[in-house]
């Protein structure tokens, strides 16, 4: 009997057929990137609400004499906290955990690209930062009275503001040697962007040297920008962290798919 | 005449650090169609070869071609012709078994309806229906080695470069495997490269292997061939009543004794003698055998 061929079985031989576009590995890397959450929920909880949560309610509780700016700069700046834990935080951890399980270099036997990888695992932990995001927005505008006053531009903003942080976390993720090495050192990278930098506190109650250290903080744009787009007014300065912002995104992206581990020299 | 699937040339892998290389200018072929295995120590250098030959790490000299084209340059032909199961790691694991196989197979450029069909041919296959909605971080080791060779598998690449896919499995599952593997080798003329230590088991699949020690091929060729070559003798196994010691034919003598058990080795001819002496009376038991692919293997690495 003749061998059956894959042809014969319903579908052309593996080495005739056509890759998948780049459309489709997308859609399939973000599928797979989005079962991330049956970890990550609990991390969305407890990392992701509580301790944004927290961080609005003493700082917002205790500082409410300062008046309504300070109280917005503690809403966005606990919006900036969610998002560094659900994207920078969980993208680290994602990639470390992927280099030791073996994940990488699965994809690179696939047909599929390492960029597209990348893209799709960072877009993956934004929307699962999501509920993190709007129950931290919630909780601002119930518990301290803040009111909201949505820009259209926030459907742009927001991701922006997410990207360059969840970059930062693909590299730590890919040159850091082990997942516990990963943890220690993006938690290290958190409080460094939370407290360099305006992010929770206004710059008006801060050093100038950790104002002037801000502007090479990437949770500096995005609490500039959070601010402007979710509770007005929209300003010159959002195009100044818009830029900044989407800066900061290419390069971390594009050193971090230089340097993740695909097929190692 | 079968065509060659990979041609490998003069490689040889030296890692940063490491004075003696990994690989040490290796050149073999294996044919399409064929089932190929490399046996080695510990260290031998078996996984830096395939990974090579997967693209997933680059010589740093010499060259691999699969199918006429150098994997160096043609990843893309590389990534839809060769299905490769690590020794180690578990990608995928936080997809249900299901998920990961459709994915795979899509992945690997199936339309939607066909990886369907071919996850759940590949769950059936591997006895894995029963675990189809759980994933795979929660499952057996071997059960997590069989989603992984199922990995592998979707999506049918013409090569598949298995290392040590029996690993962790019971005995039953092993012999599944097996006859898996040959089955696909068989229906589907896929050419097959394992890295194994089950050498007795995998004796019935393998046509040609490949036994490497420190970085180089110490052993290439059909099992049958290098075996008659290392020994034409027959090994055997006697078991008697304790204290019952069993007479032999002048120039035999056991190389191993235990109080009811004594083994030996003889040539060919000596057999007919040496079964003629035996008083079965005594003799509880006796067990002849030539030499199998594991004696080949230590032969070789010891």
């Amino acid at each position: 009997m003749s061998p059956e061929t894959s042809a014969q079985a319903g579908h052309a031989p593996a080495a005739e057929r056509r890759p998948p576009s780049r459309r489709a590995q997308f859609a399939d890397l973000l599928l797979i990137q989005l079962s991330n959450y049956r970890w990550s929920w609990r991390g969305m909880i407890v990392t992701g609400m509580a301790v944004p949560l927290v961080n609005m309610l003493a700082l917002g509780l205790i500082g409410r004499p300062y008046g309504p700016e300070y109280l917005v700069h503690v809403l966005a700046g606990s919006i900036v906290v969610a998002l560094l834990f659900q994207n920078q935080n969980n993208v680290a951890a994602n990639f470390a955990y992927m280099r030791a399980m073996g994940t990488l270099d699965f994809f690179a036997t696939l047909p599929v690209r390492r960029y597209l990888l990348i893209l799709a695992t960072v877009i993956a932990f934004f929307l699962l930062s999501v509920p993190s995001i709007l129950v931290t927005l919630l909780a601002g505008v119930l518990v301290l009275g803040v009111p909201v006053q949505l820009h259209p531009l926030a459907l742009l903003v927001l991701p922006l503001c997410a990207v360059p942080l969840a970059g930062i976390g693909a590299l730590v993720g890919v040159f850091g040697r082990t997942p516990e090495l990963v943890g220690s050192v993006t938690l290290l990278i958190t409080i460094a962007l939370l407290l360099l930098g305006p992010v929770v506190v206004p710059p008006s109650m801060l050093p100038d040297w950790v104002v002037h250290t801000g502007y090479a903080s990437p949770a500096s744009y995005a609490a500039s920008a959070v601010r402007q787009v979710l509770f007005g007014p929209v300003t010159g300065r959002l195009w100044l962290d818009v830029g900044a912002l989407a800066g900061l995104s290419c390069l971390t992206l594009w050193i971090a798919g230089r340097r993740v581990q695909w097929r190692e020299r | 005449m079968a065509r060659v699937a990979y041609r490998v040339s003069h490689l040889s892998k030296t890692f940063p650090k490491q004075r003696r290389p990994a690989n040490d200018d290796l050149s073999f072929e294996i044919l399409e169609g064929e089932i190929f295995g490399l046996l080695g120590d510990n260290g031998a250098g078996k996984t830096t070869l395939v990974r090579q030959m997967v693209n997933l790490l680059r010589p740093d000299r010499g060259t691999i071609e699969l199918f006429g084209r150098d994997v160096a340059t043609h990843p893309g032909f590389v990534t839809m012709t060769v299905g490769y199961m690590p020794q180690r790691g578990s990608a995928l694991n936080r997809l249900t078994v299901a998920e990961a196989l459709y994915l795979t197979a899509h992945l690997r450029g199936l339309t939607r309806r066909q990886a369907a069909a071919e996850r759940d041919e590949l769950l059936e296959l591997l006895r894995l229906t029963g675990i189809r909605n759980r994933s795979s971080e929660r499952l057996s080791g071997g059960q997590r080695r069989l989603v992984q060779l199922a990995v592998a598998m979707a999506g049918r690449p013409p090569v598949l470069i298995l290392d040590e896919p029996t690993n962790e499995l019971d005995p039953a599952n092993r012999r599944h495997v097996w006859d898996v593997l040959r089955d696909r080798n068989e229906r589907h003329r896929t050419t097959i490269v394992l890295i194994t230590h089950d050498a007795i088991e995998a004796e019935k699949v393998i046509e040609r292997v490949g036994i490497m020690r420190e970085g180089r091929f110490v052993a290439l060729g059909r099992p049958a061939d290098l075996k008659r070559a290392v020994s034409p003798r027959r090994h055997v196994e006697l078991s008697f009543v304790p204290g019952k010691e069993p007479a032999l034919p002048d120039g035999i003598t056991p190389w191993r004794r235990t109080e009811d058990t004594w083994w030996l080795t003889v040539d060919h001819g000596q057999v007919p003698a040496l079964l003629a002496a035996l008083d079965f009376t005594t003799v509880t038991d006796i067990r002849l055998h030539s030499a199998t692919l594991e004696d080949l293997y230590l032969h070789y690495v010891s």
